[in-house]
């Protein structure tokens, strides 16, 4: 899989990835404050942030993989940099990546449009949320709260994967750092829609 | 015998497959069981001050509280289960309470699993063993290895960027428009300057020959041997000998076979 990529792009997926995971620790400290208010389902409403690498990485590498690898790697800084859920932490990145990998797969990797971006963050909602049901005996509560859960969490993979995370790389590509990934010669070229302001 | 001489790959699959095997049971006496060992195991066979680990611990038991209090109240209450108490449409039942009562152990038991492995394990050590045991592409791993070194410098370059806004008398955001506004103006220079500097470190590791060729040496080796596996199968026996202890004293739940 990676025998296609170039140096440059593994660093840079290496470098979203370690970036992203000091923002995934931040936001376990939040929702934590939110998982005290309302109890479990307060992590599904912030949950999507943490699928939000993969739909950078992938919109701006666009090579198989990258949605998947960068979730992973994000994942394994996160436990070297002291998260204590540990080892299993990393299979849980897995399990995302491979959410909105398989959406980025199912358009053969040529596609990324807004939609596209939006059904990979709720594919990473849909593929999390069965390894949670596993994991965390989700079979214990109650039917309706668990499907309450599983919707909040989609919307949420929707909202703040995928449409912040289209937002956040748009605004990366108009600094020009992008300019010789293909996302970077949109902007220049004013391809993409300009509904968003620099 | 220190823990921080085994196989990081090993004791990583270790963690993982306790946790998935841990998965299983329903009952809080196999994960306060396990959770016991594996803590007692990580104080005397990791050195590991209970300072240091209690430290790191404890916000799980706080998760852990929410985690059963949400179990309780929204619990799924199963027809013949003894009924504890009723108030309204709530009901608590003797099973429930368990089931509650299990999952939040199973959090503090995944928790102890994860911390014997991360405070007896060296970052870079793991990563080596990822490339030699598993197969990990040195050119994934090394771009790791090269972003783990960012950290330090993104560190300096967000605080470069907060004291030039506070020079510049930005205003402290307060409505949900600003707060994302703030976002955006630390996120995007932050990452844009990360980038440059990725592309500059591959530039600079391909000039000095790294191709990323699977069939390298390494100064550091890290090696498996039987006492790697010994380790990996005394954890999980110790996961099944909690089963088993709970089982004999009657505790034993696998969730009733329901899922």
């Amino acid at each position: 899989m990676l025998d296609k990529w170039k140096l440059r792009e593994v660093i840079v997926l290496s470098v979203l990835a370690v970036v992203f995971a000091v923002v995934y620790l931040v936001f376990v400290q939040f929702g934590n404050v939110l998982y005290g208010m309302l109890g479990l389902i307060g992590y599904d409403l912030i949950f999507g942030i943490w699928f939000i690498v993969s739909i950078i990485a992938a919109y701006i590498i666009r090579k198989p993989g990258a949605a998947f690898l960068s979730e992973t790697i994000a994942a394994a800084i996160e436990v070297m940099i002291g998260n204590a859920v540990g080892p299993r932490l990393i299979l849980s990145g897995m399990i995302q990546g491979i959410g909105a990998e398989a959406v980025f797969a199912a358009t053969k990797w040529n596609n990324y449009r807004t939609w596209v971006l939006i059904a990979a963050g709720m594919g990473s909602s849909v593929t999390s949320f069965i390894w949670g049901y596993f994991i965390s005996g989700y079979a214990a509560f109650s039917p309706g709260y668990v499907t309450a859960m599983f919707f909040v969490r989609l919307i949420s993979g929707a909202l703040l994967a995928g449409l912040l995370g289209k937002w956040l790389s748009e605004s990366l590509a108009k600094t020009g750092a992008l300019s010789s990934f293909p996302i970077g010669k949109e902007i220049k070229r004013g391809k993409s829609d300009n509904g968003i302001t620099a | 015998m220190l823990l921080h001489e085994f196989n990081p790959s090993i004791k990583a699959l270790t963690v993982v497959v306790c946790v998935l095997v841990l998965s299983i049971f329903f009952d809080p006496v196999t994960p306060f069981l396990t959770l016991a060992v594996t803590a007692a195991a990580t104080f005397i066979f990791g050195r590991v001050s209970f300072r240091r680990w209690i430290l790191l611990f404890s916000p799980f038991i706080f998760m852990a509280l929410i985690y059963i209090w949400s179990a309780l109240v929204f619990s799924k209450a199963i027809e013949g289960e003894t009924i504890l108490w009723t108030w309204g449409i709530f009901t608590l039942t003797e099973e429930s309470f368990q089931r509650a009562l299990s999952l939040g152990m199973r959090v503090l038991s995944f928790t102890s699993l994860s911390l014997l492995f991360m405070l007896t394990t060296k970052p870079a050590e793991f990563l080596l063993s990822l490339m030699q045991q598993c197969r990990l592409p040195p050119k994934l791993a090394y771009g790791i290895m090269a972003g783990y070194r960012f950290l330090p410098l993104i560190k300096e370059e967000f605080d470069i960027i907060r004291n030039a806004h506070r020079i510049r008398g930005v205003p402290k955001a307060r409505t949900l428009s600003e707060k994302l506004a703030e976002l955006k103006r630390y996120a995007v220079p932050l990452l844009a300057g990360a980038i440059r500097k990725a592309e500059r470190t591959a530039m600079a590791m391909e000039s000095k020959g790294f191709t990323g060729d699977r069939n390298r040496e390494f100064y550091h080796k890290i090696s498996v041997s039987w006492k790697d596996w010994a380790f990996f199968a005394f954890f999980i026996a110790v996961v099944l000998a909690s089963a088993y202890v709970s089982w004999l004293f009657g505790f034993l739940q696998l969730y009733n076979g329901k899922l």
